[in-house]
This record gives C-alpha cells, structure tokens and sequence, in this order.
C-alpha cells in the first residue's frame, strides 16, 4: 500500500473562549490517497470546516491551538511547517475552495488579477503568457466568454461563475489536492450539478485527489469514493461510499440516512432524529451521541469509545455496535 | 360553496424599479402568476433563485404590494382598491413562518413576549388568557414551559424555529406561508420542524403555502406542488405526479439534478445554462435558452398555463394543443 | 408527538453572562470605578469638605498643596480641593445632562428619520448643517446669545452633540428595519408606533449608548473650555473650567490651581472613554443573534 498523499493522525484543535480552551476537534484520524476522493459529512458543529482549515493552518493563531495530532504531507507535518515552506504547499500542491465565491473574492481586483496572483507567486507567470492561462484555465471550468469574463469583477458574476472562478484560481498550478468545503451549498440545485460535474471531471483530468466538505448527503453519494462522517468534532464512521449507504454502523449515520428527506419516499412523516447536536464546550461523558442514541448503553456512558474495525476498509466509533454485528476488533 | 378555495390568485405580477449607472431598469420578478390552495392543503411553491417564489409568499400576506393581478384571501381581495381594509378584515388567519431562525426573534424581547405579540396586537385578551395560550403554544411546539422567560440567544436553530411557529399559531390562522421554514437547519432538526408543521397541519386543520428550494423536504410536506422558474409557474400537479413523471422540461431538469442519497443513482445529463436575467428576460418562454426539446415557438411566444391531466397543468408548447385554457376551467 | 430531549447543560440560561462579562473587562472596571468615585465625591461634596467653596481667606492666598490645604489655595484664598469637589457637581452634571438629553433627542429624531423616508432626506441635511460648525463653535455661539449659566451650556452642548447621535440611530434603525421580526409584526397588524417602540428602539440601544458614554465625556470638556473662555458658568460658583480660567493669570507662581482641576477633568474624560470601549465590545456581538 502506498504512503497517501495526506495523512491525519490524532488531530486536536482547541479554540479559546471565555471559560477556557474548548476543543472543537478531538481525535481525528483520516488518510487522503493519490486520487482519492474523500467526502467528509457532519453538520454543524461536526468540526468537518475546523479539520479542513486546519491542514493548510488557516486558523487565527492567537484563539486556536492544536495540542495533539500531526499532519503529514509528502513527509512535512503540516502543523510544524511555516512560512516559505507553508507558502509553498499553499496554492501549489494543495488548494482550498470555500462555500461563499462572493466572500472568497476580492471585490476590487478583476477575475484576471486574482488567478494571474496566483500563477505570478507559483509559476512566475506575468504579461501575455499569464494572460493566456488565464483565459484557458476559465475555458477549463466552462465559463463562457472567457476572455470577457476574465476582466470583469466579482460582482458582475452570478454564483454559480464565481464559483466557477474559485475553482479555475484553485486549480491553476495543478495542486495535489483540493479542498473543497461546502462548495455547492450557496448554489442552486442545477447549478450545484453543473459544478459537481465540473469537479469531477477537473479531478480526472488533472489527477487530482479532492477532499470533498458537505452537510449535503446527497453530494456525498454522488461525489465521493470514501466517506468519512463526523459529529460533535469526532469521527464517528469511515468507509466506502456504498458500504456506508448499503450497511451503514453507527447510529448517527444510520439516523442521519434515514432523516434526510427521500425524492421517492412518501412517508408520511420523516424519520428523525430526537434531541440536539451538543455544543463544543458541553462536557458529555462517553460517546458523544449517547444522549441521542437509541442503541445506547451503560458501558457508552463510562469511556470515551475508541474507532473499531468492521472490515478492511469500514471503521465505526461505536463497541457495541461493531460487536453486534460480529466484525473483528481493532 | 365548500370548495371554494381559500387563496385564489390571477395573473399576479410584480415589478421592482432599479436604480444604477444608466438610469432606471425595470425587474420582472412575477408576470402572470395562477394558483389556488384549497382549505386543508398545502401547496408546495419551488424554484431556484430568481423564481419569485418568496416574492410571491411576501405578496400573499400583504407584506409587498402586487404591481397587477388579484390576489383573493377567503373571499377578500387583498389587491383592489381599498386593499388595507380587506387585508384587515382577514389578517388574523393569515400568518408567515420565515427563514433565518436567527433574524426573525427581536434579540432583546423574552419569547413570552415575542408569542403573545399577536395576542398584544389584537388587544381583545386579558392577561390570564394571554399567558394561557403562550403556555399552550409552547407546549404545542414542544418547548418547555420555561422558556418564556428566556431570550431567543439561548435556544438554538431549530428551536427558534419552533418560538417562530408557535408565534405564527398564536391567533389561530387558517393559512400559513412557510418561506423556507427549514433551509437554515441541520438535516437531523429539519426532520424535526418538517414533522411539528405536519402534525399541527392535521391537529389544527392548516393550510400551507410551503416555499421552499429543496425538492425532498417540499415533497414530504405537500399535496400539491407549483414549480416555478423565472417569475412564472411552468407546471402544477398533486405531488407524487410530478416525481414520478414530470412534464415540463425545467421540472424534469430540477429533479434531475437533485443530487440522490444513493451512490448507485446514476444522474441524467446536467441541464446547461443558468437562470436568466430579470432584467431583460428571455422572449416567449424564459426557460427557452436552455431548454434540450426548443422549438420555433418557444422563442415567440409566452406558453400559458394549460390543463394537461388530471389536475395537472404545465405551461409549455410541447402540451399546447389539446388542453384548456386554465383560466376557463377555475 | 416531536420527541424533544435536552442535555441539563444546554437548558442552563447563560442570560446573567452580560454583567459577569463586565466585571471581567479590565477598561470597565477600571473607568466604572473612577466615575463612580468623582460622582460621589460631587455629591457627598459638603460632607468631605465642610468648608465653603466661595469663602475668601485672603491671609492664605496662594498657599501651595499642603496638609491644610490638599489642593491649594487660589488668589483669594479660597481652598481649591473644595472648590474641585463642587465643580465635580457643575461638571458632572452638565456632562450628564447633555448626554441624557442629546440621546433622547438622537433617538427619536433619528428613528423618524428612519421610519419616514419623506422627512429622512429633509431632516439629515438639517443634521450635516448642523455637524459642518465644529461643536464648540456652535456651543459658543449659543451660550453666548442666552447668557453664561449652566442651562445655556447644557442647551448649546446638546444642540451641538445631537447631529451624531442621529447618524448613529438612524442607521441601526435602517438595518433593523429590514429584519425579519420587524417584518413578522407588521403581518400581525403592529402599528408603526408599536414597532419603533418595541422592536427598533430597542435594538438601536446599544450603538446610541457606546456613543453617549463618549459624548458624556467630550461635553464635560467642552464645558471645561466654555467656562474657561467666559461663556459659561461664572464664577464664584465653581467649575471645573473656569477655576482653570481663573488659575491661568498666576500659571506660574500657583501651577497647582490649574493642575488640580485639569487632572480631575482628565481622569473624568478617561474613566468615560474605558467605559465606552468596554461597552462597545462587550455589548453588540453578545446580542446579536447569539449561539
């Protein structure tokens, strides 16, 4: 097997707040491989944003520490790495698009500044040849017009092309990786196909691995090959794709599949889940679905579970759940 | 008599004027639009951005003036010409449940007082009977009795969503507009809110105008489903008919790119293209530009709403002969 | 029906977070303190310092700060701790009052302003009338047409402060206007007079108030400099001003009756500055949505 490309292990990530360091991300553990695509699910308060922002150091470094974990990248733990070598892996080897293209672009500079920024800092590109690029990198992402739309400002864009302009900026050196958190839930539901099926394609061609964020499902049955879920800032489940949708282990998962509203279901109410998702400083002893949980037991309650094994490729937070179903240990 | 439909609206348009560098432009957000809602039902309006579908909710509870058209609440025509009082004369069985839980609670009101505004407002009640019904409204919306108190910070997403709905109950209304009721929430407490609004549709005998972007949760709510795009309704039908086989070439388009919790699905091809400028919209049928089955016609001509089934209609050429003019037949 | 089960942590209200909050922020503490110490020593003024503030001792004229006379005494001898302690009162006072008053004006003005969009145009050009004359020239002119007392500089102060304060209010205003729970009253029928009064003028509290704390502190100085200049309050009742007007011939040979009231003026303007500040952060974000 392989080293991947990014490996996670044991992440911690701690923010400050009045009472104290609260911990938004406990224990996170997850492998992206050479063109892989990773999907991660949760909802708020999951700590799936925290864990992405993390891995390129995106966070505000006087309310945020991370006391354990490391991030390997192609041997450098990203953690520990800073400035020219930060800067390096930032833009070019790994890249990052964001939910909102309107607060992820600068209103003042031009589509054309913005991605000729990107390629001046990484490849030396400027003048005509950078120009070039960057109508043909618009042209990769099925922007219309490229030449026109290059010069025009953010503003003049609808969502589903600046969108489009985040990802041609992002990819423009040819990253390793691309992170991607939540990049169709601003975008109607047409237009969120129109840019799935763009990153797809992006992710063949360019051969990319892509780490996919989302509360959306959905996106994550069509887009990703693994899946890892979280809640409450752990990882609670990781598997293939359709091993996770086929036998689901965890409760949450299962509670989540069967919440979500079904095009051809005509239930006459939806299944759901009871109670609330805690808060990052709720102190809940055990697993931290337990109060929600209809498999839930005393042994749930006494210690913090670890992740099991169900098979080769599926892991679950969840003893008794793994157990029940008769998987090996560890 | 007894049929009668308690919301008839006829040829609704509405218009905005825009200010910019040029001078003033003229944005075509409704043109023409035709529904009823019958007692007991509930009508699910969807669309993408720029639809008009939440322009239309607003115009239905007297929040904007229409531009032209009628709009008839139980028997009163909200659009005439002594609008104000027919609107009074109807205000308390109407009611709105927004989207955003976290705008639409006055930050420094107790909730006990935030629900008993409308009782305030009517005046007719005494101060026992007021704090009666907050109590009973509170247990309607399963909050606890302690939370009159409180201030809507405390309370998270989805159960300021519920301090909403059981303000919106609290003069007893007939016919509620949902814009959006669950967009704002995790997928675990849309299930929740989605159920609290059908059980109080059968306990409380409501009738929905239900807007919403998100086809899953509109089916699990509605009898009938309106699907607009660009300011029109393009197709009507009772709700399994339109999943099951939808008509209008945008309806089909919409279902297919909503993405599927199945990672076996295998998606139809993308529609193009994206929702057209209100400014300056497309001739003949705005969805033309994009439409895959575009004939001569559909650039010439507006396509009405036709009769095209049992209590289906779509508006579009490829069903133009053969049915009836909507009209007619209402 | 909807199973609803909440964890006992998240059913605590963290409602009395706002004054825990407060205690904790050094700036607040600090100016809250130093405030609330000059305004006592105004007000207990008689008991601290039993003699009268206008009583000439002309043998100890200039006696510098010493055991018998804290801060002093002045070219008619008169004790200028005492005379510091009731100017604390004039000062104070006339501080608060254009700051109560002023707000009160802002407030309604610039909710009209917001909620009548015929008088909005109308009446913010009266305000940038208003704001083009620098404060004190406009105070100036003012106190001096209706005579040097305490209520002129009140009335000229808070002329002059109200042009800010609308700004303020009249921009909250717009924003909670258009929120959703403003809109939520008008389908329940609220008349306009029930929504300014409950929903936007509460919600436009918070700017106005980090605001005032700041005009409380700029009118106590500007009386200052009034006083000083001869068109405020007039001797031998005692302001903080114009004991400093008085000292200035004698700057050299009795520095002490200049400084004494200037720090005092200072230390006011400072400990309503920190108060400002720590309001200001503390007070929007809380509020505004929460969670």
């Amino acid at each position: 097997m392989t080293e991947p490309l990014l490996s996670i292990r044991n992440l911690q990530v701690q923010f400050r707040a009045d009472s104290g360091w609260v911990t938004a991300v406990d224990d996170v553990s997850l492998d992206v491989g050479e063109g892989d695509c990773v999907g991660i699910v949760g909802e708020s308060g999951s700590g799936k944003s925290v864990t992405a922002l993390s891995i390129l150091q995106l966070h505000d470094r006087g309310t945020t520490r991370m006391p354990s974990g490391s991030i390997q990248y192609r041997g450098d733990d990203l953690l520990r790495a800073e400035g020219a070598a930060l800067r390096r892996i930032r833009g070019r080897e790994i890249a990052m698009i964001f939910q909102d293209p309107m607060s992820s672009l600068n209103p003042v500079l031009t589509i054309a500044d913005q991605i000729s920024e990107t390629l001046r800092r990484h490849q030396g590109l400027t003048g005509a040849a950078a120009r070039k690029r960057v109508v043909e990198l618009l042209g990769l992402v099925r922007i219309p017009d490229a030449p026109r739309r290059a010069d025009e400002y953010p503003h003049r864009l609808s969502g589903g092309m600046r969108q489009r302009a985040m990802i041609a900026m992002a990819i423009a050196c040819k990253p390793r990786l691309l992170i991607a958190d939540e990049p169709t839930t601003a975008l109607d539901v047409t237009i969120q196909a129109q840019v799935l099926e763009l990153l797809r394609d992006l992710r063949q061609e360019l051969r990319m691995s892509v780490m996919l964020i989302s509360h959306d499902l959905g996106v994550i049955a069509e887009f990703a090959q693994r899946v890892v879920v979280m809640y409450a800032g752990r990882i609670v489940e990781q598997a293939p794709v359709a091993e996770l949708f086929r036998q689901p282990v965890h409760p949450y998962t299962i509670g989540l599949i069967s919440a979500v509203p079904k095009l051809d279901s005509d239930a006459a109410r939806l299944t759901l889940i009871p109670g609330r998702i805690p808060g990052p400083q709720e102190d809940i002893p055990g697993c931290r679905f337990g109060p929600r949980c209809a498999w839930v037991q005393a042994c749930c309650r006494d210690a913090s579970p670890s992740m099991m094994s169900v098979s080769d490729l599926q892991s679950a937070r969840c003893p008794p759940r793994v157990v029940a179903l008769g998987a090996p240990h560890g | 008599m007894v049929d009668q439909p308690i919301v008839q609206v006829r040829d609704l348009c509405k218009t905005f004027p825009v200010k910019h560098a040029g001078g003033v432009s003229t944005l075509h957000a409704l043109s023409g639009v035709n529904f009823d809602i019958k007692r007991g039902e509930t009508l699910g309006l969807v669309g993408e951005s720029g639809s008009g579908k939440t322009t239309a909710g607003r115009i239905l509870v007297g929040l904007i003036p229409a531009t032209s058209g009628t709009v008839n609440l139980f028997g009163h025509n909200i659009t005439g010409v002594d609008a104000k009082a027919q609107l009074a004369a109807v205000r308390s069985r109407l009611q709105f449940v927004f989207q955003d839980p976290y705008a639409s609670l006055n930050p420094r009101m107790r909730v006990g007082t935030a629900i008993a505004e409308p009782l305030d407002i009517a005046g007719t009640y005494s101060r026992k009977d007021r704090n009666d019904r907050v109590a009973e409204l509170l247990e309607l919306v399963g909050l606890p009795r302690n939370s009159i108190e409180r201030y809507p910070h405390e309370f998270s997403g989805g159960q300021r969503q519920r301090i909403v709905i059981a303000r919106a109950l609290a003069l007893n209304p007939e016919f509620v507009v949902c814009d959006e009721p669950v967009s704002a929430l995790d997928v675990s407490m849309q299930a929740q809110i989605v159920n609290l609004l059908l059980d109080l549709q059968d306990r409380l005998g409501l009738s929905y105008l239900f807007i919403a972007h998100d086809l899953a949760v509109v089916r699990a709510v509605s009898t009938r489903i309106a699907v607009m795009y660009a300011g029109a309704i393009v197709e009507t039908a009772p709700k399994t008919q339109i999943y099951l086989s939808p008509q209008h070439p945008y309806s089909k388009a919409l279902l297919d790119a909503v993405p599927r919790a199945d990672p076996a699905y295998v998606r139809a091809p993308v529609v193009a293209g994206e929702v057209p400028s209100l400014l300056d919209p497309p001739s003949g049928c705005r969805f033309h530009p994009r439409c895959v089955f575009v004939m001569e016609q559909c650039r010439q001509e507006v396509p009405l709403l036709k009769c095209s089934g049992s209590d289906r209609r779509v508006a579009c050429h490829l069903f133009g002969n053969g049915g009836s003019n909507v009209r007619e037949t209402m | 029906m909807t199973d609803v089960a909440f964890t006992a942590a998240a059913a605590a209200p963290r409602r009395s977070g706002v004054l825990r909050r407060l205690s904790r922020h050094p700036a607040f503490v600090v100016g809250f303190s130093i405030i609330l110490l000059l305004a006592l020593c105004a007000v207990l003024a008689p008991l601290i310092s039993p003699i009268d503030p206008s009583a000439m001792k002309v043998r100890f004229r200039f006696r510098p700060p010493s055991s018998a006379f804290w801060f002093g005494t002045d070219q008619f001898g008169r004790d200028i701790f005492t005379r510091v302690l009731y100017g604390a009162r004039i000062s104070l006072l006339a501080g608060f009052a254009v700051c109560v008053i002023s707000g009160l004006c802002s407030a309604a003005i610039g909710v009209i302003a917001a909620q009548f969009r015929k008088l909005d145009g109308a009446i913010m050009r009266l305000m940038d009338a208003l704001m083009s004359f620098p404060a004190i020239l406009l105070a100036l002119g003012i106190a001096a047409a209706l005579g040097p007392r305490v209520s002129s500089v009140i009335i000229a102060l808070t002329v002059a402060y109200i042009p800010a304060g609308v700004r303020i209010v009249r921009a909250a205003a717009l924003t909670v206007r258009e929120m959703d729970y403003v809109q939520a009253a008008q389908i329940s029928g609220a008349s306009s007079l029930r929504i300014v009064a409950r929903h936007i003028l509460p919600n436009c509290f918070s700017p106005l108030l980090v605001h005032l704390t700041f005009i409380f502190a700029y009118a106590m100085l500007a009386e200052a400099a009034l006083s000083f200049l001869g068109v405020g309050i007039q001797p031998p009742v005692a302001s903080w001003g114009n004991i400093i007007a008085e000292g200035r011939d004698y700057a050299t040979e009795a520095w002490w009756v200049m400084l004494f009231p200037g720090i005092a003026i200072s230390l006011a303007a400072l400990s309503l500055n920190l108060l400002g500040d720590a309001l200001g952060d503390l007070l929007d974000p809380r509020l505004k949505g929460g969670a």
